[in-house]
């Protein structure tokens, strides 16, 4: 009995002060946690909006739809681009795959039969600053804009301006290029396959 | 036998401490990592500089008001409980009102529950004295660490684009102008480079002032 009165003297305040602390952040948490939602939402619909110019509304047409990896289950949410008319313009998906420096999650458009794809956005990534984090700006981006559907390649030397299923790697970040291109070739079949599968698209 | 009778610090030379005399960057050394890492524009160095201050703040009084009721060997674990506690209601409100500034300082935020300058405050201050006093040297400590901040990431800012919170200032090249942006002090080089050179000054001008 005296063992279990020296603890509870010992780790009163400390179990207090957790509980405490605890009911702090479940506030805090309640409080904030709408906000943070309606700014990830906000953020998701500007990627969207940047991938797909003439889309007004975004809706999610597959919720969880499997991606084929040899290692791991993957899934993601298939949202559908229209305007003002109801017109489908295009879709768009989150996709991750492994960079230099950590995941890199970035937001995949293609246009409506997707056979064409309309580039993506960087959502989260943690790749070298004046390396890898390249992935983020226009000139690197801009190759994958209007690039057909199928296998991409990674080249380390070539045009950057042409639009084919090449892509050019950035100079001193080969790994976060080469980690782009195979985030869009483990995700783009799988998701265009979805899409037939649930009659969104034509699969000719 | 007489006994000592310790004498409350002084409030104005407790936040005015912060500020120079212990200015936790140019004086402690302490908080370096997030002082190299967020200093290459004014905007994020504001915002970490703000983001110390809330924690120090609420820290300070936390620990201030429970330092009675510590246990030595348990005190460090509670520090550590109240700091990350509020720098997790910090990250929260960041992303809450600043969802931007959340992502460009990215994992900097959660990384000031290990900023030295927030737990040795605690254990220097907040532990041993009172509430009013606890208060002002995280105040100043607070200011003193933006401060610093916010000179750093100035002179980075502008040697690297010519612009001040995104303003320009300098007129480039590109712009017509004469200015050639330095692109290293925007990279962690400049980061080092640059606070060495200010600590040698600061280090220069103490040593005139004795």
């Amino acid at each position: 009995m005296s063992k279990i009165l020296y603890f509870i003297k010992q780790s009163w305040l400390l179990v207090v002060a957790s509980l405490g602390f605890g009911l702090i952040l479940a506030a805090a948490e309640g409080a904030l946690r709408p906000r943070i939602e309606a700014n990830q939402q906000a953020k998701m619909t500007r990627l969207c909006k940047a991938l797909m110019s003439e889309a007004q509304d975004f809706k999610v047409v597959k919720e969880a739809a499997e991606i084929s990896h040899p290692k791991r289950t993957i899934t993601t949410n298939i949202l559908q681009g229209t305007n003002a008319q109801g017109q489908v313009i295009g879709y768009a998906f989150v996709a991750e795959g492994p960079g230099f420096a950590g995941p890199i999650q970035i937001v995949i458009g293609a246009d409506r039969t997707l056979e064409t794809l309309t580039g993506f956005r960087v959502l989260t990534s943690s790749e070298t600053p004046g390396f890898g984090d390249k992935i983020t700006q226009r000139y690197y981006q801009e190759q994958f804009k209007g690039a057909p559907y199928g296998t991409l390649e990674l080249a380390k030397v070539g045009n950057p301006e042409t639009i084919d299923r090449q892509i050019v790697a950035i100079s001193g970040a080969t790994v976060s290029s080469e980690a782009v291109v195979s985030i869009f070739n483990t995700y783009v079949d799988s998701v265009r396959t979805t899409l037939v599968k649930e009659g969104l698209i034509n699969g000719n | 036998m007489a006994t000592e009778v310790t004498k409350a610090p002084a409030l104005g030379p407790t936040f005015l401490a912060g500020l120079w005399k212990e200015n936790p960057v140019f004086r402690l050394l302490l908080g370096m990592c997030p002082t190299l890492a967020v200093t290459a524009a004014m905007k994020p160095a504001l915002t970490m500089g703000c983001c110390v201050i809330f924690v120090l703040f609420c820290s300070n009084i936390v620990v201030c008001l429970m330092r009675t009721l510590l246990k030595p060997h348990l005190r460090i674990l509670m520090f550590t409980l109240t700091i990350a506690t509020f720098v997790t209601v910090a990250d929260m409100l960041l992303k809450a009102f600043m969802p931007d500034m959340s992502e460009a300082l990215g994992p900097y935020v959660p990384l000031i529950i290990v900023n030295c300058i927030i737990i040795c405050r605690a254990e220097a201050c907040a532990s041993k004295n009172g509430l009013i006093v606890s208060i002002m040297d995280a105040l100043g400590m607070g200011l003193g660490f933006t401060g610093t901040l916010c000179v750093l990431a100035a002179i980075r800012e502008i040697l690297s684009t010519g612009c001040v919170f995104g303003v320009p200032v300098l007129k480039t090249i590109d712009a017509g102008g004469w200015f050639t942006p330095w692109a290293g002090m925007g990279m962690p080089v400049g980061a080092f480079v640059t606070l060495g050179l200010l600590l040698a000054l600061v280090n220069i001008i103490s040593k005139k002032k004795a």
